[in-house]
């Protein structure tokens, strides 16, 4: 490989794009191409970078195959990073196929972080947990054993895991300095920052709260029966009764346990389930039919109870009930928590990840932008939504290590 | 033309904290190579590393007998080896180079995509002569007279001796596959030192009878 292009690829390296790009901004074969687009992803323009990496790959063509799926694993991280979910698993896949085929070990390595990573935005916990738990990072480079903490972490916490997480993290923060890479230690921070931020807030019969990560652990490892609005699911001692795709029931278990240790009016309970503000007989009778079908959930952790004006709960063994709500809680919450990883996402990555329409994403989106909450910028198909003012992509881009230097 | 398969009898490295080799070296006595940030001295004996200069080299080394030549960015550095000091610095043609050798008064440079060799007046940088190949040239030598360089091209290398005035390949030495040629240096007699490039690998390689 000749001088420029591994002076130009130790600048990035080291975190220089514009030292790399003196070197390399006149050039136009294959190599400088692929140099000049990870510069301008490090500069933060995405766009730029991707046409730079993709005009890369197609220079080196088939015949440099190798060089050509270090491209496409740069354009995968580039399509995670700008949150295109669908074109990023597509690039992976070829990617690390012919990375494979070569013996290109740690560069394959790195696409299977980068897919690991896209089922985690995803939400996909359990599919991203088994292809962590299928790779080994010792004997990896270190900013490959940084991403794979880091990817523990965020597992972790999305498991409500606070002290697996933050050691998840101490790790990779270690792993982090002895690469040298800047920007990871600063994706490292982001995550930290997150830990001691508000995970929920807390309702219980005196009152409700922010609580943290941590404290969230301890209440899941105590006797409390806790309702978690968070994952939609009903956690006592080892039972864990999920109830995200049956929203009525729990509705109905939610209500009742805010207003536990007392019982909650049939009237609020049918208004919380079925929105339904003066209800008739025939919604009485359609409580009754959903409250056996919550018995019949709820059995081994809790019973209910009818009472002259509603319904209580009644927890087994006398334990207490404590109710988890998002911090910020309303409708679009949902939305807000992925748009709070500080990055720039399109609706239909949206969409992709909380599991819904494109429509229903963009009422949400809309109401929010209109409540001055989120801004969105670009065009059609280009259009971004995010939570900073600007779109201040605080790229997380391992770049350097894809390509690297030959 | 001879083609003939490449007969690796010995390794060295990879080295602590050195990822890369991008030029080798030989003074008769150690083998040098560039790292990216230094220029490292090997004992061909033990293989250990000796020494490191801290000068900027991203691409090939030459030695004339008493100094060391060194490519970074868009220069040609003259390496004082006992110091590690730089004595001064001509420019490498418009684009940069790969490999570097030393013959018969002249630095030898090669560029990888450019497919050519250059003879440089070591004094200036001026381009005495142009050898075009076939193939992208990363390391060039001389050995009793043969010119030789290596070749990477297509996640394959290896190396050929051409003829110095028409750049026709006399003979090739084809590497395995995977092992890949970054720099290139003969002993003087009958081996070749080539960098492993992103390995970290020095290998010796024999030369053909």
């Amino acid at each position: 490989m000749d001088s420029m292009i591994t002076a130009a690829a130790l600048s990035l390296a080291r975190g220089d794009p514009l030292g790399a790009l003196d070197r390399v901004a006149l050039r136009d074969d294959a190599p400088a191409l692929a140099l000049r687009g990870i510069a301008m992803a490090q500069l933060g323009d995405l766009a730029r970078a991707r046409q730079l990496v993709r005009r890369a790959a197609r220079a080196f063509g088939a015949k440099e195959a190798v060089a050509r799926a270090r491209c496409l694993l740069a354009e995968a991280e580039i399509a995670l990073a700008v949150r295109d979910l669908d074109p990023c698993a597509v690039l992976l896949a070829d990617a690390h196929r012919t990375l494979d085929e070569h013996g290109d070990h740690a560069n394959a390595a790195h696409a299977r972080y980068l897919d690991i990573r896209r089922l985690l935005l995803m939400g996909r916990l359990d599919d991203a947990e088994q292809r962590l738990a299928a790779l080994d990072p010792a004997g990896m480079p270190r900013a490959l054993r940084a991403a794979h903490e880091l990817t523990a972490a965020g597992i972790a916490m999305r498991r409500m895991r606070s002290q697996a997480a933050r050691a998840a993290l101490a790790r990779a923060g270690a792993h982090a300095r002895a690469a040298g890479i800047a920007a990871l230690g600063a994706e490292i921070g982001w995550a930290e920052r997150l830990l001691d931020a508000p995970a929920a807030r807390l309702i219980t019969p005196i009152g409700a709260r922010d609580v943290l990560l941590d404290e969230v652990e301890r209440l899941m490892s105590s006797t409390a029966l806790v309702v978690n609005g968070c994952l939609h699911a009903v956690h006592h001692l080892a039972l864990e009764i999920p109830l995200a795709r049956r929203p009525v029931l729990f509705a109905l278990v939610r209500t009742l346990a805010e207003a536990w240790p007392q019982d909650a009016p049939r009237e609020t309970l049918i208004l919380a389930a079925f929105r339904i503000r003066h209800p008739d007989e025939t919604d009485r009778a359609r409580l009754r039919v959903e409250m056996g079908r919550l018995r019949t959930v709820l059995r081994g952790a809790a019973s209910v109870r009818a009472t002259p004006r509603g319904f209580q709960l009644v927890p087994r063994d006398g334990h207490e009930v404590a109710v988890l709500a998002r911090p910020v809680d309303d409708d679009h919450a949902p939305v807000l928590a992925l748009l709070a990883d500080g990055e720039a996402w399109s609706s239909s990555a949206l969409a992709l990840a909380l599991g819904t329409s494109q429509r229903t994403i963009q009422r949400s989106l809309e109401a929010l932008a209109a409540a001055g909450k989120i801004q969105a910028f670009g065009q059609g198909r280009a259009r971004r939504w995010s939570m900073l003012p600007l779109p201040g992509f605080a790229t997380n881009l391992l770049l350097p290590t894809a390509l690297g230097v030959q | 033309m001879k083609t003939t398969p490449a007969h690796i009898v010995r390794e060295y490295g990879p080295f602590d904290d050195k990822p890369g080799v991008h030029g080798v070296s030989f003074d008769g006595k150690q083998l040098w190579f560039a790292s990216g940030d230094h220029v490292n001295a090997v004992d061909p004996d033990s293989g250990r590393l000796r020494r490191s200069l801290a000068v900027q080299a991203h691409a090939g080394t030459a030695f004339d007998g008493r100094y060391l030549y060194q490519i970074a960015d868009s220069r040609i550095q003259k390496i004082d080896p006992d110091t590690g000091a730089v004595l001064s610095s001509i420019p490498t043609p418009e684009g940069g180079g790969a490999g570097l050798t030393w013959a018969e008064g002249s630095l030898w440079i090669g560029q990888h995509r450019a497919r050519k060799i250059h003879r440089l007046d070591p004094e200036t940088g001026a381009i005495l002569n142009t050898i075009e190949s076939k193939r992208f040239v990363t390391g060039v030598t001389w050995l009793n007279g043969e010119l030789w360089h290596a070749t990477w091209e297509n996640e394959q290398s290896d190396l050929r001796q051409v003829d110095p005035r028409t750049g026709d390949v006399l003979q090739s030495v084809e590497m395995p596959p995977g092992v890949l040629v970054s720099g290139l240096e003969s002993d003087g007699a009958d081996r070749f030192f080539c960098g492993g490039g992103g390995s970290g690998k020095i290998r010796v390689v024999r030369r053909p009878e």
